[in-house]
């Protein structure tokens, strides 16, 4: 593991790296001038040969462009969605954003709906937009989630589930069929077939939130006995 | 930081015991209950949220910092030190990152046995370390009295500071230690000002190491 940064701290193994190639920094880490400074805390994390970011606990979500997210519909204003993301500011959805919708076949979406949707535009001067469309006008995976539930988490928790080499859901769904929909906003849906089904699948990820991967993949050896005993 | 924070640099320097839980409060973004000997605040921050808009920047995140006095509504004392930690969040913030938000910062004191506001600008910054805001760098509060004796003791509690002549409360920053606040009570002269100052900036190193130490122990 990397050393732990407090904001304000110079890292000097990247301007190391960056005298003879560049550099990409990504969150937590800012240039002045010729040095690099840390803006948040946390752990520096590197990916060979040049990407470094800080790893920090976060709750509030600051959209990014192109990550998916768990919405609700708050407001239909003529002919756009608004939706609660969680973040600052309650980002918009056109309803041409929809597979196969027409100015004459509009989406059925009513207020209080969940949504999966991605972020297309996501700066700090605009507002975020939304699209549960890809970029060939497929729906895939977004668009309205029904049944099911939803709850929320830290950032954190949600980068580590989704981290490839987090075994959890994997050990998870050779246990029970269920659907999850994971928003890099910190909020997750659930959906197994019984109610007992859906809250251990729901306990058993906020349980992982402080456990290593090493412990994870021990705890997920014998899952079954714990969620249902 | 380097070679000047080791344990031997600290070994005559006496601040009480300095205690900290991290996130105390489930629904707030970051939140940090710390006391400094008897000395207990809870502090929280929320953001970035949505903003009003009479309160709107748009160039900058707006800062709403919030006190709430141990018992009753905020005094005039209470808005003023809300102002003060008010001014140094702003200066610690990159505020610039969020422009058009608010970030709300909400400080309960749960038992004041001197040293009160130091406490609480130590809180403050650990519940933004905690709730992952962007910061140029963090700040450390530290309190001293004047004795009779022409004495400066270094974060006494209640019972030394009785008899105090005069009370400063200096706040660090992390970068050079430069001061980025000051609140002085009280008759002395600049010498002893320069003491105090002294003093205090060589116990700053301390608060920020303890930081360094909660940040590691946090489970990321």
């Amino acid at each position: 593991m990397s050393a732990v940064l407090v904001p304000g701290e110079a890292v000097s193994e990247i301007e190391e790296v960056a005298k003879t190639k560049k550099v990409v920094l990504g969150p937590g880490l800012r240039r002045t001038n010729d040095s690099v400074l840390a803006c948040k805390a946390g752990v520096l994390c590197k990916k060979a040969p040049n990407m470094f970011w800080i790893d920090s606990y976060q709750r509030r979500y600051v959209p990014v462009r192109g990550e998916c997210v768990l919405g609700v519909v708050t407001q239909k204003a003529g002919d756009i969605f608004r939706v609660d993301i969680g973040a600052h500011e309650q980002a918009c959805l056109s309803y041409l954003a929809f597979e196969g919708a027409t100015k004459k076949n509009r989406p059925d979406i009513q207020l209080g709906d969940l949504l999966y949707a991605r972020l297309v535009v996501a700066s700090r001067d605009l507002e975020p937009e939304l699209v549960c469309v890809n970029s060939h006008g497929k729906k895939e995976k977004l668009g309205v989630l029904n049944d099911g539930f939803v709850f929320n988490c830290s950032i954190n928790l949600v980068r580590k589930i989704l981290n490839k080499n987090c075994p959890l859901l994997q050990a998870l769904q050779r246990e029970m069929p269920f659907e999850v929909a994971v928003g890099m906003n910190g909020r997750i849906w659930i959906k197994a077939k019984t109610m007992r089904e859906t809250i251990a699948v729901g306990n058993a990820i906020l349980a992982t939130e402080f456990v290593s991967n090493d412990d994870i993949r021990k705890l997920c050896e014998n899952i079954g006995n714990i969620l249902f005993t | 930081m380097g070679s000047d924070t080791g344990d031997d640099a600290y070994s005559d320097i006496h601040l009480r015991a300095l205690n900290c839980e991290v996130n105390p409060l489930t629904r707030s973004d970051g939140s940090a209950m710390l006391t400094q000997g008897e000395t207990a605040v809870i502090a929280s921050v929320y953001g970035p949220v949505e903003v009003k808009t009479q309160n709107l920047q748009i160039e900058n995140a707006t800062l709403d910092v919030c006190y709430r006095p141990k018992t009753g509504l905020p005094t005039i004392t209470d808005r003023s030190r809300e102002n003060v930690i008010k001014r140094i969040c702003e200066t610690a913030i990159l505020t610039a990152l969020h422009p058009r938000t608010s970030i709300v910062v909400v400080i309960q004191e749960l038992e004041n046995r001197s040293g009160l506001e130091a406490c609480a600008v130590n809180a403050v910054c650990l519940a933004l370390l905690n709730g992952g805001i962007a910061m140029k760098f963090t700040v450390a509060g530290v309190h001293s009295i004047l004795k009779e004796n022409d004495e400066i003791v270094l974060d006494p509690d209640s019972k030394e500071s009785i008899n105090a002549l005069a009370h400063f409360t200096f706040v660090f920053d992390s970068l050079q230690r430069n001061v980025v606040a000051v609140n002085t009570q009280g008759k002395f002269n600049m010498a002893q000002y320069n003491d105090a100052l002294t003093i205090c900036r060589a116990a700053s190193g301390k608060i920020f190491e303890f930081y360094r130490e909660i940040i590691s122990k946090r489970p990321v």
